[in-house]
């Protein structure tokens, strides 16, 4: 018999502070489950960033510490790094938004990606810069009306947007990249096993590992929880599909 | 070690801080400090030390929050301009209290002004360009031996203090050789075990954050950040003097200025004239006090900046009212020569010789 109970890697009496229908905190069960199931707790490092990614140290019961905006690859090669000239190994992972990772951070998101820094990054697209109030990020999509694209996105006037997990598929250092949804339990419960894996490619020395979570935003959307992951199910995940886009034990 | 070595100063920096048990560089290339990654980039990799080639400044201070806040001794490297891209790093290694030491060799700017040597950075690093109320330590060598000794000095500071230390180098040392000593780092190893991220094991997780959402915590944090700034401010002056006692007229320079002031110092000593060199070691803290004392009987400072008179406000600060205080300086280029500062001080100080 399976008895349900809040992973232990998830802070005792913690209480989400995420919009309602957000799959913010979703996402972050995911990753203290697969925390505890690898009984990574005691030997893990989080790198928050920031927006409403910034707070996760609310809510792990690990180790953190809050990157400046889109330096959260860059702070986590310098964890991996020191523990390692301190002769350590630790276990390290960003979380960060899609702003944090593919806009402000590109640079250092994509060069840890291509150094094939041992470290996981998770990053939560939602189509948009949730905390300020929803305004256009890089992966806003085609059309998509926010706080500073209100006629839609445009490809004369905005330009277009990113295919994050298919660009960091192409840098070498990379071991796995893969795209996720937490729209339905399929989907959450795949999501939990693509974590997994790159969890454990990290384990393995194998290098970069990458998830990207396609998520709701039902505040900045306007729409109701049900609504927002519908829009996930019929809309977001066909311009961003999900899958595996590279896994070096396959490829 | 305790051989003397002809080291130019960059080099210099990089097996000071080997000596002292930097385990993880990070840096960028630009001039006139490149050396100090090159020289590391080999040692580092042969002693299995962390050393990454950033993709920009911006990355390599970010990678040296992240290995300070693993409780190693961390070092980057840089120059003005790019210096300028890593004030946000600073401001959150400050409010983190993460001990960081960053190397500044000093070229020309604005902007990207030439690889000539310069002071312009005085009020970047002493005033800083980051947000919030946050103070980095400033340590300014005048020559390689000293950069020896302060680069020590630096990884202490950093560590006692866990706060950001900024060792601020004239372009001019970073690229001279002179014969230096490799004395024993002086200073303790501090223990770091009760706030370092190593893994929650045994003890309660531990965040390292400067976001705090509740107003009261967030003043609170930066008081107590004050209260080290203060106490820093009165334990931390440090300077040197040469022939103040009993001195009419002080020359105030940092760095490798200061050398020429004392030529110049000489030459008005030969004559007669009662002239001494107040040279801050510190450039925060600024050494204050005693320069209050020295004006007591001083009438005159004159001021000696490879800048257009950025330390100039510290020394206005420090003086008492009754003092007079000058200023020669330029900004870029060819560092001012003896012959030019006396040439300048005659006119200068007319009334004041005139009176003596």
């Amino acid at each position: 018999m399976q008895v349900y109970s809040v992973p232990k890697s998830i802070k005792e009496n913690s209480t989400f502070t995420f919009c309602p229908g957000c799959d913010h905190g979703v996402a972050i069960k995911l990753v203290a489950e697969v925390l505890d199931e690898l009984n990574l707790r005691e030997n893990a490092i989080a790198i928050a960033s920031s927006g409403c990614s910034v707070l996760l140290y609310d809510f792990l019961d690990v180790d953190c510490i809050e990157a400046p905006h889109g330096r959260a690859c860059a702070v986590a090669t310098g964890v991996k790094r020191a523990h390692r000239a301190l002769k350590n190994d630790k276990f390290v992972f960003t979380y960060q938004g899609d702003g944090d990772f593919a806009s402000i951070g590109l640079a250092e998101s994509m060069h840890s990606a291509l150094r094939g820094e041992n470290i996981t990054a998770i990053c939560i697209n939602n189509t948009n810069y949730g905390m300020t109030g929803g305004q256009l990020g890089p992966t806003t999509v085609m059309g998509q009306v926010t706080a500073t694209s209100p006629l839609g996105r445009n490809r004369q006037y905005h330009g277009f947007p990113i295919k994050t997990a298919e660009h960091i598929a192409l840098c070498e250092g990379v071991s796995f990249c893969s795209r996720v949804a937490l729209y339905n339990v399929k989907n959450i419960i795949n999501a939990k096993a693509q974590i997994k894996k790159a969890f454990e490619y990290q384990q393995q020395g194998l290098g970069f590992s990458f998830v990207e979570i396609l998520s709701t935003c039902p505040t900045n959307w306007k729409l109701s929880p049900s609504e927002a992951h519908k829009k996930i199910e019929e809309e977001i995940s066909k311009i961003y599909p999900l899958g595996i886009f590279k896994d070096i034990k396959n490829d | 070690m305790s051989e003397k070595q002809l080291l130019k100063g960059n080099i210099a920096i990089a097996k000071a801080a080997l000596e002292c048990g930097c385990s993880c560089y990070f840096g960028y290339p630009i001039t006139p400090q490149t050396e100090i990654g090159e020289y590391l980039s080999l040692e580092m990799q042969k002693r299995n030390l962390a050393y990454v080639c950033a993709e920009s400044e911006i990355a390599a201070i970010n990678m040296a929050l992240g290995a300070a806040s693993s409780g190693a001794k961390v070092m980057t490297s840089s120059s003005s301009c790019a210096v300028a891209l890593m004030q946000e790093g600073l401001s959150y290694a400050c409010s983190d209290e993460l001990p960081i030491v960053l190397v500044n060799v000093m070229r020309a700017g604005p902007g990207q002004g030439y690889i000539y040597p310069s002071q312009g950075d005085y009020n970047q690093s002493t005033i800083g360009g980051g947000n919030g109320d946050y103070q980095t330590i400033v340590l300014s060598p005048c020559n390689v031996q000293e950069v020896v000794e302060m680069t020590y000095k630096s990884f202490y500071m950093a560590q006692k203090y866990r706060n950001p230390v900024i060792l601020l180098v004239d372009g001019l040392l970073g690229q001279m050789a002179e014969p230096v000593n490799f004395i024993n780092n002086p200073y303790e190893e501090i223990d770091n075990s009760s706030w370092r991220l190593d893994g929650a094991k045994g003890r309660p997780s531990r965040e390292i954050h400067s976001l705090e959402p509740e107003q009261n915590k967030l003043n609170q944090h930066i008081l107590k950040l004050s209260e080290k700034y203060r106490y820093i401010e009165q334990n931390e002056q440090d300077f040197e003097e040469y022939l103040c006692d009993d001195a009419d007229i002080i020359l105030t320079a940092f760095g490798t200025m200061a050398r020429v002031a004392k030529a110049v110092c000489n030459h008005f000593r030969e004559q007669g004239l009662k002239y001494g060199v107040f040279r801050p070691k510190t450039l925060y803290p600024f050494p204050y006090k005693r320069l209050r004392e020295l004006s007591i009987k001083a009438k005159l400072f004159i001021d000696i900046e490879m800048n257009l008179g950025q330390m100039l406000r510290d020394i206005r600060l420090g003086v008492l009212s009754n003092a007079q205080v000058s200023f020669v300086g330029k900004p870029v280029g060819d560092w001012l020569k003896k012959e030019e500062i006396i040439s300048a001080i005659e006119n200068i100080a007319k009334e004041c010789h005139a009176s003596l």
